[in-house]
């Protein structure tokens, strides 16, 4: 099976006036399609860098990333951005701001706009349709924020801590509305977290990185899909042992 | 989602938040009419010169005099015609600037000394220089009123600009969006608010410059009036006219305040 993104030896140097940081070391891996992957790893250690370069916003000093096998070197729809806070316009209607990615890239086809219409509805926010994002909740403004993001049909998509700005009861409820509409809509997934219990719970295969410079430190296989739902997967038997591990790896 | 259905407390609690209203209005409308009346009877009795101080009814007669001899709206439109014409060149040029550079960083360095400068200096200062550039007639007193309003409205529109999330212009970048897109989808609809301050402020500088620039040279307007007034020692004259401005500066804020309302109405 051939990898929709691959991190090939990507290494990233950021330089400022005084100073330069190394965050990113040497990084490989692969991303096959369909498959949840999460990168953990220690707070400060390049993360977030490691979105911003498969992105496209960012390119690495050394290496190549490919996207389908060709090399990222701008941003492209073919990735989509989840960030932690859900940056929904507050002068845009929800079903506007579901719209905002197709009228920047110019495509508000019928086709486009009706698969928006069938997001919007599937996942129970059409009577809010007409709603300004203040009068949403937190949980409810983030699911706005992943169908703008699936509006544009991405092949990858990157999630940079979408949840922590949520409480937790809140989040735990995300996390399977989330999870089951990346399942059922086949998008390839990449998620970016400091929370054990979420990599585990939520995706295939978690990256674990070391301090910075980061490398990867291990590649962790969770075998959890036999459960349908993140909630699920927090109650097997395995779940305990695997945080344990993981936790002494990345602290 | 509007709720029909209210309980007695809450009808209570908005009958509360009525009478609070209506009390403070009648507050409000209790303390002019208590400063017009004490002012009218110290007068009639002497204890202050209605000469110098004049008084209520002496400013009325002179406004209707004003206001019979076709002389008011003469003036005052003259005037807030003067106020207006900066006020919108002030404000749209200034906006204008500020995208300008947002636009361009490298502008931005460059020229960042000189409008804090500008912005600092008193623009009173330039009478004379835009007496002697533009001549003596309204072209001079408008050019006042833009001066003093477009620095404002250039610092004022920038900041705004410039604190745009950055995380939000990442998530533009992201769908591919270009700098012009970044700008009408995002950097400026963020800003209507900013907008709707500078326009407010920009009421008061307008006005200002108007009234500072009918001061040294002019054949008419309210600021010539109230001049002419000082001079001669018609103090009722002088005061009538502050009166009247007072009264058009209040109704263009109000407009403008009301127009922010219609902008902004995602914020109800």
């Amino acid at each position: 099976m051939k990898p929709v993104l691959t991190f090939d030896k990507v290494s990233m140097t950021y330089y400022t006036k005084a100073n330069e940081t190394q965050a990113l070391k040497d990084l490989s891996f692969d991303l096959f399609k369909g498959e949840f992957m999460s990168v953990l790893g220690p707070s400060g250690c390049g993360k977030t860098t490691l979105l911003s370069l498969a992105s496209g916003t960012l390119k690495p000093t050394q290496g190549q990333i490919l996207l389908d096998g060709k090399q990222v070197t701008k941003t492209s729809t073919d990735v989509g951005y989840m960030l932690q806070r859900d940056h929904l316009f507050e002068w845009r209607t929800i079903y506007k701001n579901v719209l905002l990615g197709l009228e920047i890239q110019k495509k508000m086809t019928d086709e486009n706009v009706k698969h928006c219409e069938r997001l919007i509805e599937e996942y129970g926010l059409k009577e809010f349709k007409n709603h300004y994002p203040m009068q949403l909740s937190g949980g409810m403004r983030q699911r706005v924020a992943l169908i703008r993001t699936l509006a544009l049909k991405p092949k990858v998509l990157l999630l940079d801590e979408p949840f922590s700005a949520l409480d937790f009861q809140t989040r735990l409820h995300l996390c399977d509305d989330v999870h089951a509409i990346i399942k059922k809509e086949g998008i390839t997934a990449l998620l970016v977290t400091h929370d054990i219990s979420e990599a585990i719970s939520m995706s295939d295969r978690i990256a674990i990185l070391s301090p910075r410079p980061a490398k990867l430190h291990r590649m962790h296989e969770t075998n959890l899909s036999h459960h349908p739902t993140p909630l699920q997967r927090r109650e097997d038997p395995t779940f305990a042992p695997q945080f344990e591990r993981l936790w002494k790896e990345v602290s | 989602m509007k709720n029909t259905l209210f309980s007695p407390m809450h009808k209570r609690y908005v009958k509360k938040l009525k009478r609070n209203k209506i009390v403070i209005t009648c507050a409000q409308i209790g303390v002019l009419v208590v400063f017009l009346c004490l002012w009218e009877l110290l007068a009639q009795v002497g204890f202050i010169d209605a000469f110098l101080m004049s008084s209520p009814t002496r400013i009325w007669r002179t406004l209707a005099d004003l206001y019979l001899n076709g002389q008011l709206f003469y003036h005052v439109w003259v005037s807030l015609f003067e106020t207006l014409l900066g006020f919108l060149i002030g404000t749209v040029g200034g906006t204008a600037i500020a995208v300008v550079l947002w636009w361009s960083k490298p502008l931005r360095d460059v020229l960042q000394p000189y409008i804090v400068v500008l912005n600092s200096l008193p623009k009173i200062a330039l009478g004379p220089i835009i007496i002697v550039w533009a001549g003596t007639g309204q072209k001079a007193i408008v050019t006042m009123a833009v001066l003093i309003s477009i620095i404002v409205t250039i610092i004022t529109m920038l900041g705004g600009f410039l604190q745009t999330s950055p995380e939000k212009i990442l998530l533009l970048e992201s769908m591919n969006a270009n700098k012009m897109q970044i700008f009408f989808k995002l950097v400026f609809p963020a800003n209507l608010s900013t907008l709707a301050s500078c326009l407010k402020i920009n009421v008061g500088m307008a006005w200002i410059g108007s009234i500072m620039g009918e001061y040294p040279v002019s054949k008419a307007g309210l600021g010539y009036l109230i001049v002419y007034g000082g001079q001669v020692f018609k103090m009722d004259l002088v005061m009538a006219c502050t009166i009247v401005l007072c009264l058009l500066a209040g109704v263009m804020y109000f407009l403008v305040a009301l127009l922010e309302k219609f902008f902004v109405k995602w914020k109800s």
